[in-house]
Formats: structure tokens, sequence, C-alpha cells
């Protein structure tokens, strides 16, 4: 797929500049725009379930967001930021070195340069092959602890000050800490959609992925030749038997979160009985079309950016010009981009149409 | 006492790759390689990290080498990570296999297959000691059936059933065989003699598998066969299923 597939014109001024409860909503009083074959429909996320089926199964990802933000020095470039992406295990993490939140770099350094972290020592180990901006190094002492000591969550240069506390960027299924970045498309869920799910037979299932820190712009020509980190993911068996069996019996299941569609095709298995099965470890699994999904016949997500990775697998979950239809509606009515911004149900597979076209949105 | 590794093949290539990384974190490093010259001027630049980094030039096919090899690590009285990397491609240009002439099939068994597990016998104490990690590289070649490559991948399938074998038989270290995929190397150029190999990444494009291999706990890959340039690695069934507390 050409990378050109992945631009549109989003108006600068579409993008959520801080949580949804400073513009006086509810988390679940943001938009959804709801994208099916039978078109595109506006609503409030709280009226989420009128859109889903009974029997409809949802897969949340149980990630907690880190204040993985935290001030660093290093003794020739003096004060930097670094956004710690993702703990490889054994005191070895990979981190982007920034000189602030809005001034990414480009910054000269070195394998076995020291930089203070938070009040760790850490050495540089080797960059990230494909994405030079990401480095490996070694902490003298734990990280964690300096998170929790001197850490703020990531935030990039659109966010607006007084910038929102750590539990804003927690959603109602976070449970294990380990996210750079809020897996933010669990975020407008709240109690009273859950028990509204619930009460219509929609059920709820958990994975677990740790996301890293953003992933620029997509840089290749051919977006499948673009470089991708890995990340920690997990899914347990009893997610792994929920998913198959409503696979089994024909039930839709909606991913709340790119991350979870990239968890569970992590764990497809395509050997002789095809299924989900319980699996853990790291992935950097991309997914586009040129990928068919078969784990998931739709897609709650945010609005992505121009040129952003995430897209490519929008358009393995719905066909693209669905998704570009819907964008087009979501610039028309003003939706708002990013990780505090609106939210979009994209139902994409044929079993998501026939039962959603079945029992009425409505 | 700083964490050690001996690395085979290292001064060029995958090894040479993997030394850096492991320099750079701090490791003491116990390299070896055929080639004297490479290999001194591999430990001259590994030692700019700082650490402790002992080259022994030899064959690990020759057990007097490997003697020496086992008896430095001794010395240093400590081994964590026992990276089997050095290996021979056998016959050049790949022959068929029923033409391969058998006196090198036997030579490259010695180095791929024997030299590996003489070295593990060697050390197994150490790593025992340090609850310590034997990679043992392995090809696509192990499984591909690919013409040409059956020498070769003879000697790679028999390591990868060796790996399985040691991992069930050892207890408390782990042990894994590792795929790293086609690489832009010397070994690999010496394959396709004469062909542009530039398409091939460098043996940096490991680093990622490599970071997350050295970071699991031993009981949870041991036994198992990676691909260093898979889009996933993932731990072993049992581990999964307590993944909601591990991961």
């Amino acid at each position: 797929m050409k990378r050109a597939e992945l631009e549109f014109d989003r108006p600068r001024a579409l993008q959520a500049t801080g949580p949804p409860e400073r513009r006086g909503l509810a988390r679940d009083e943001v938009r959804l725009l709801v994208s099916s074959e039978r078109g595109h429909e506006h609503a409030r996320f709280r009226d989420l379930p009128r859109f889903l089926a009974p029997g409809t199964l949802l897969v949340v990802n149980t990630s907690a967001t880190l204040p993985a933000s935290l001030p660093a020095r290093h003794p020739g470039l003096g004060p930097l930021l670094a956004n710690v992406s993702t703990h490889y295990g054994d005191g070895l993490y990979l981190v982007e070195p920034r000189r602030s939140a809005a001034e990414p770099g480009p910054l000269p350094l070195e394998p076995g340069d020291t930089l203070d972290i938070g009040g760790v020592a850490v050495r540089l180990v080797a960059p990230h092959p494909g994405l030079p901006r990401l480095w490996f190094v070694r902490a003298e002492s734990d990280l964690q602890r300096a998170m929790d000591r001197a850490g703020a969550p990531i935030r990039y240069g659109y966010l607006e000050a007084p910038y929102p506390p750590l539990a804003d960027y927690q959603t109602l299924f976070a449970r294990q800490p380990g996210s750079a970045e809020m897996p933010s498309a669990g975020r407008p869920f709240t109690a009273r959609v859950v028990d509204a799910l619930r009460a219509k037979g929609i059920g709820l299932a958990e994975v677990t992925l740790h996301t890293g820190v953003s992933s620029h712009e997509v840089e290749a020509d051919a977006v499948e030749e673009q470089p991708l980190y890995a990340e920690p993911f997990a899914v347990p068996q009893r997610t792994a038997d929920a998913v198959n069996a409503a696979r089994r019996e024909g039930r839709p299941v909606i991913a709340v979160g790119t991350t979870v569609v990239r968890a569970l095709e992590s764990a497809w298995d395509d050997g002789e009985i095809e299924r989900v099965r319980p699996a853990a470890g790291f992935t950097r699994l991309m997914v586009h079309p040129g990928h068919p999904v078969r784990t998931v016949d739709g897609l709650i997500t945010g609005l992505h950016d121009p040129l952003a990775s995430h897209l490519a697998l929008l358009y393995a979950v719905a066909p693209q010009d669905l998704v570009r239809e819907g964008y087009a509606e979501a610039v028309r009515e003003g939706y708002l981009w990013h990780e505090f911004g609106d939210s979009h149900l994209l139902l994409g597979g044929v079993k998501a149409q026939a039962l959603h076209g079945e029992t009425g949105g409505r | 006492m700083h964490r050690t590794a001996l690395i085979t093949g290292g001064s060029q290539g995958l090894g040479r790759t993997v030394a850096d990384f492991l320099a750079a974190q701090g490791y003491g490093l116990l390299i070896t390689a055929r080639g004297a010259d490479d290999l001194e001027a591999a430990a001259r630049e590994l030692r700019r990290y700082g650490g402790n980094v002992i080259a022994l030039a030899g064959d690990v096919a020759d057990p007097v080498h490997r003697e020496r090899l086992a008896q430095a690590a001794r010395d240093l009285g400590r081994l964590d990570i026992l990276f089997n990397n050095a290996s021979t491609l056998g016959a050049t240009p790949l022959p068929p296999l029923a033409a391969y002439p058998l006196d090198e099939l036997e030579q490259a068994f010695r180095v791929n297959v024997a030299a590996p597990i003489a070295l593990v016998r060697a050390v197994l104490p150490l790593l025992e000691a340090s609850g310590g990690l034997i990679v043992n590289i392995s090809s696509d070649a192990a499984i591909g059936g690919y013409p040409g490559w059956g020498g070769y991948g003879l000697t790679k399938a028999a390591l990868d059933l060796a790996s399985l074998t040691l991992a069930r038989e050892l207890n408390g270290i782990g042990v894994v065989a590792v795929d790293p995929g086609d690489l832009r190397t010397r070994m690999h150029q010496a394959a396709f003699p004469g062909e542009d190999i530039a398409d091939r990444p460098l043996p940096e494009v490991t680093l990622p598998f490599w970071a997350w291999l050295f970071g699991q706990p031993r009981e949870a890959v041991t036994g198992r066969r990676y691909r260093a340039q898979a889009d996933r690695w993932e731990v072993k069934a049992a581990a999964a299923a307590l993944a909601e507390v591990t991961v």
C-alpha cells in the first residue's frame, strides 16, 4: 500500500487540546461517529450500546499508562527530556531522548554516552535499527521508580496547560502499568456505559498491550516497509476462548483500540484449526490491507492523523473508502482528533453489518 | 562481578554486533574467531566501552582451543551467556547434497554441531552458577530444504535438535536456537559469490530481538526456536498462561 493512501486534510483546529472534562463533558459524552456500510451516524459515546447487537464481544486493553516522560541531562547537551517507551526486561529500556515536549531533536548521541534520567544513570547502548530517534539504554537502577518520583505523562505540543495529571490518562480498564502512551480508545468508557453494554448482553474480554511512544509519520513509500518497534502483549486463555466462541457462533468481535487488533492478530494461529491461542511476548506486527484481519469485525478507536500507520490498520478492518468517507464526515462535523478527542466505531466485517442491520441502531 | 558473555565468531558479522551490544551494556566479553588480526581489532574497539575484553584466536573445532576458552571463562569467574555463533558454510560453492564431499560434510558437523555442544559441556558449571543462557545460531536452511544448502542445513537442523534436547536436559539455564534471518555478512556473501547482497539488512537489524531475549526469564524461553527478524517473539505457552501476572 502506498504512503499517499494515508494522506487526507485535517484542519489544525480539530484537535483536543485537553480532556473533554475541561470542555464540560463527561468522558462518555465525547462524540461517537459510527461508520458502517449503512453510512455514517453521529452520536455520543454513551449511546454506544445502541449500535451493538446482543452477543457482541468487546475486547479491551488492560494496560495502564506510566508517567513515562522524565527530565534528563546529557553531559555535553545539557537538559533534555527522556520519554521511556518500553521496558525490555532486566534494566534494558527503549527510550526517546528529546530536546523538549515540542522539539524532538535530532540529538547528536553516541553509544556509550551516559544520561541522567530522573536521577538514574543510564548508558546509551545502541539506536533502534531504522528508528534512530529511539535508543536502547541500560539503567543502573529501576526507571519505574524514577517515573514514580519524577515522571509525568508523555505529551506533545498540541496539549494546552495546565497539563492533565496521570489519572486523566487511565482508562476504566487500566490494571497493569506499562504503556508509554494511553491506550486511548478505552478512555470514553464509563461504568454506566459498561453497565448498559452488559444489560444488553454484550460481553467484555481483556488483552494487554503496552504501547510505546507514538510512532511518527510513515516515511516509507511502501507502508508495509515502515520499521516498527516491538511492544509487550499478552492474550490470556479465557480471552482466546471468548473470541473463538464468538467467531464460531457468528457473533461480532469488536476491538477497543488498535492495540487490541494487534494483540489478537499476534495471537492468531493459522494452523489446522484456525483460532486465537493464548500468547505473550513482544509483537511488532503491522496490520495493513495486505494482512487480512481474522480476529475482529470492527473497531472502536480515536481519530488518527494523516500518515499515521494506524490508518493502514483501519483499512484492514473496514474498506478504505468507508474509512475515508468517515474521516471526511468527521472533518465536516468538526470532530476532535488526538487522545482526548472524539471516538469512532468502525463496523467493517460482514457479520457486524448483518447484526447491526437486523437489530437496528436506533 | 560484571556479567560476562562468551561469543564465538565474535570478530565480525552478527557475533561482532552482539558483542558491541553487550559491551555497551557493561558486559565483560570473551571473544574468539580464527583470524587473529580481525579479532584483535574487534577487541580494541570493544574495549572502548570500558569493560574487560579477552580475545583468544583459534578454531572452535579444536579441543585444545576450546579448553583455553573454558579456562579463560573460569578465570573470569562468571559466565552468563554462551553465544554459539561461529559456523562454517561447508563446501563452497554450495554443492548439491548427493555430490557433497563427505570429508567437508564431516568437518561442517565438527564446527557447527560438535563444537557448540563441547563448549556447552566445558562451561556448564559456570552457566549453572549464573542461571545463564545458551544461544545457538541456526538458519532457515535448517528447515528449508533449499537446493545447495543441504550440507549447511543438515548441521543447523542438528543444532536445533541439540538446543531442544539440551533445554530439556539442563535445569536452571536457558537454551534457545535463533535463526537470525538473511544478513549482509561475509558468510552470506560467501554463499552467494559474485552476487550483490546489498538488499540484505545489516546485523544491527536483529538488536531488538536480542534486547528482548536477554531480558527474558530463562524458563520463559528455554527450548524455543526464534526468528530474530520475525514480527513477534513469544514466551513459552506455560509462561503465556501466566501472562496476566508477568507482563
